[in-house]
């Protein structure tokens, strides 16, 4: 029997007894992602098709497939849903102009040669594609992260509904600061994980620390870390000013109408 | 302004220091990287002159439509004994860019000059790569500052731990270099109990959480890279393409398992300190709470985080394959094959990593539930 299929059995396994019908949905979730993200891919080949739209549609299904397909349409996912939109569209546009400039784009010269039999110029825009691998490597954490500061708000704003917006501003800034440590964790941890290989291949070749700085493969790699970061650090404000307007205009909206 | 002043004075001295000795790095570093020409022993030109020279339209065997330009660059010499020079490159470029690149005015190269030119007032050379240590320091401050901001404390404190934990893998991978008789594993093995403790007190300080959150990560950790193992020697590696692993120059199995470790870590000690901080807090709001109910409502957190988090390592792995899976596609490889070829590694290491997250929740649960106990006892 295939690795692959022996793991996804026992990760669904230990989702249904853990998580019940959540874990189902986590599961069915976790293949959805994957079929949008090889339907992306697919269209991407398409050179008339231009990547960053393309991406900003995916990330869109996915964040809906994470918000209302595992939780549910409620206040607290429409906005957290907003508020991801909102970062990815800010974070797109940073990370192009930054991917256009450092010219990571492509393949750097220590993969070419695995890649000699292949025709490299196949006409799709790589930079737009790079921009596209540093939002897609992070959806997955804005979401969370989004998630993770509008249902504490909106508990708090049922137990206390008077609280003012500036208040549910400050108190959603500091759940976003508990959890920006850990995710950001998780996020380092992954790359790091990955990374391993490449780090090790840079030791054994003995490279020289500016050669590894300036070389394509580290330096995209740095740089998707960093967007990483500050796509997690963004969402937070984003996501607790949205969150504050949109419970205080609801709750002023139902005061008029009595 | 008078906000601006009054923020100033509400400022402790502490904070004015550690703001003061940012700004300093910040200015220092933005200096030295505009100013390091001569650090460097390749030879650097920037591009003062471009001028495209020629264009031409082709199409490769799988149908493939692209351009193909060739561009005359102008260039000053930034170094070495050729400081000053003007140097003549050329450079082809494709629109699609998968292996070259446009060059603007500004841009700065890494080149070599051609020998048979040396002496003569116009030199000659070839482009070999391009200086990007400038954008990389540029972008790590503006992380620094957003996370700063953004984040306060908990910013800062995550800026150290990413620092301290890259230190340490990279010393932990000298280690392993320097008497690789040593397994990678073990050498992982003691990396994580490390990485777990530094990272885990740094966001959370020294308190009973966390001490909770340290045991269910490393239980966690260990069991789900057990049962992977045992995966793996069950099934002898089948369907695993190790053949397409990159920048290898150690035994594949090893590097893929320890990358497989280090990499769920983070997940991992997320769900761990979800679990227990939010359990604590619960007992902390009533000390009088049955264990029944922590059990419960400990289990619905679990549940909230478990799909989220799985889809976090996920989007991870997987997206880095994009740009290679493309690039097989378009080469007319079959839709079956590229993606077994590309994405059994990544796949794997999503799925090693998720087993890891949902075991972390019952783990974290009785952990925590543990400590609570003892507390309740003490007092």
């Amino acid at each position: 029997m295939n690795v692959l299929v022996w793991l996804a059995a026992i990760l669904f396994i230990l989702m249904i007894l853990i998580g019940g019908k959540k874990g189902a949905r986590s599961f069915i979730s976790l293949f959805l992602n994957f079929g949008v993200l090889l339907l992306t891919i697919i269209f991407m080949t398409d050179p008339n098709i231009n990547p960053i739209i393309l991406t900003l549609i995916a990330c869109a299904v996915i964040s809906c497939i994470n918000l209302f397909y595992i939780n549910e349409v409620n206040s607290k996912t429409i906005t957290a849903f907003i508020s991801t939109i909102i970062t990815i569209v800010i974070l797109l546009f940073f990370i192009e102009i930054v991917s256009e400039n450092t010219k990571i784009q492509g393949f750097g010269e220590e993969e070419i040669e695995e890649l000699g039999v292949f025709s490299l110029y196949i006409g799709v825009n790589f930079v737009k594609i790079g921009a596209a691998v540093i939002i897609m490597s992070t959806i997955g954490a804005i979401t969370d992260v989004a998630i993770s500061i509008t249902s504490p708000m909106r508990e708090i704003f049922y137990h206390n509904p008077s609280i003012s917006r500036k208040d549910l501003f400050t108190f959603g800034l500091s759940i976003g600061r508990d959890i920006l440590g850990t995710n950001t964790n998780t996020l380092f941890f992954a790359f790091f994980g990955g990374y391993l290989g490449l780090l090790l291949w840079f030791k054994d070749l003995s490279y020289s620390v500016d050669e590894i700085v300036n070389s394509k493969v580290f330096s995209a790699e740095m740089i998707t870390i960093f967007c990483a970061g500050i796509g997690i650090a963004l969402i937070i404000p984003i996501a607790s000013w949205i969150n504050a307007y949109y419970l205080v205009k609801t709750r002023e909206n139902n005061k008029l109408s009595k | 302004m008078n906000v601006l002043i009054t923020k100033f004075k509400e400022l402790s001295s502490k904070q004015i220091v550690l703001f003061a000795i940012i700004g300093v790095c910040f200015v220092a570093s933005v200096i030295f990287v505009h100013h390091n020409y001569s650090f460097y022993e390749r030879p650097i030109a920037k591009v003062i002159k471009t001028n495209l020279e020629d264009t031409t339209e082709m199409i490769d065997i799988h149908n493939n439509k692209d351009h193909l330009f060739t561009q005359h660059i102008t260039a000053e010499i930034k170094n070495g004994e050729n400081i000053g020079k003007i140097i003549h490159l050329t450079n082809k470029y494709s629109t699609s860019g998968a292996y070259d690149q446009e060059y603007h005015v500004g841009n700065e190269l890494f080149i070599s000059i051609d020998t048979n030119s040396k002496g003569s007032t116009e030199l000659s050379g070839s482009i070999k790569d391009v200086k990007r240590d400038k954008f990389v320091v540029y972008i790590a401050w503006i992380f620094i500052f957003i996370l700063l901001i953004v984040g306060k404390k908990q910013g800062l404190f995550s800026i150290i731990s990413l620092a301290v934990n890259a230190v340490l893998l990279s010393y932990a991978l000298d280690v392993y270099l320097y008497d690789p008789e040593t397994s990678l594993v073990l050498i992982c093995s003691i990396s994580v109990i490390l990485f777990t403790v530094i990272s885990l007190l740094l966001v959370n300080g020294f308190n009973e959480k966390t001490y909770a959150a340290i045991i269910a990560t490393l239980l966690g950790t260990f069991v789900s890279l057990f049962i992977t193992y045992l995966v793996l020697w069950l099934t002898s590696e089948k369907g695993l393409r190790y053949e397409e692993m990159q920048f290898l120059t150690r035994p594949y199995q090893m590097v893929f398992m320890a990358g497989v470790f280090i990499g769920s870590l983070g997940a991992v000690m997320d769900v761990a300190i979800t679990m227990s901080s939010s359990i604590f807090g619960l007992y902390e709001q009533n000390n009088n709470i049955s264990i029944k109910a922590l059990k419960t409502s400990g289990l619905d957190i679990g549940k909230d985080i478990m799909g989220t988090m799985t889809n976090i390592l996920f989007f991870a792995y997987i997206s880095g394959s994009i740009p290679i899976l493309i690039l097989y596609l378009k080469n007319a490889s079959p839709l079956g094959f590229t993606l077994s070829m590309n994405l059994s590694l990544e796949l794997a290491r999503a799925l090693a990593g998720g087993i890891g997250i949902v075991l972390t929740i019952p783990i974290g649960l009785y952990t925590t539930i543990f400590f609570v106990n003892r507390k309740r006892a003490r007092s």
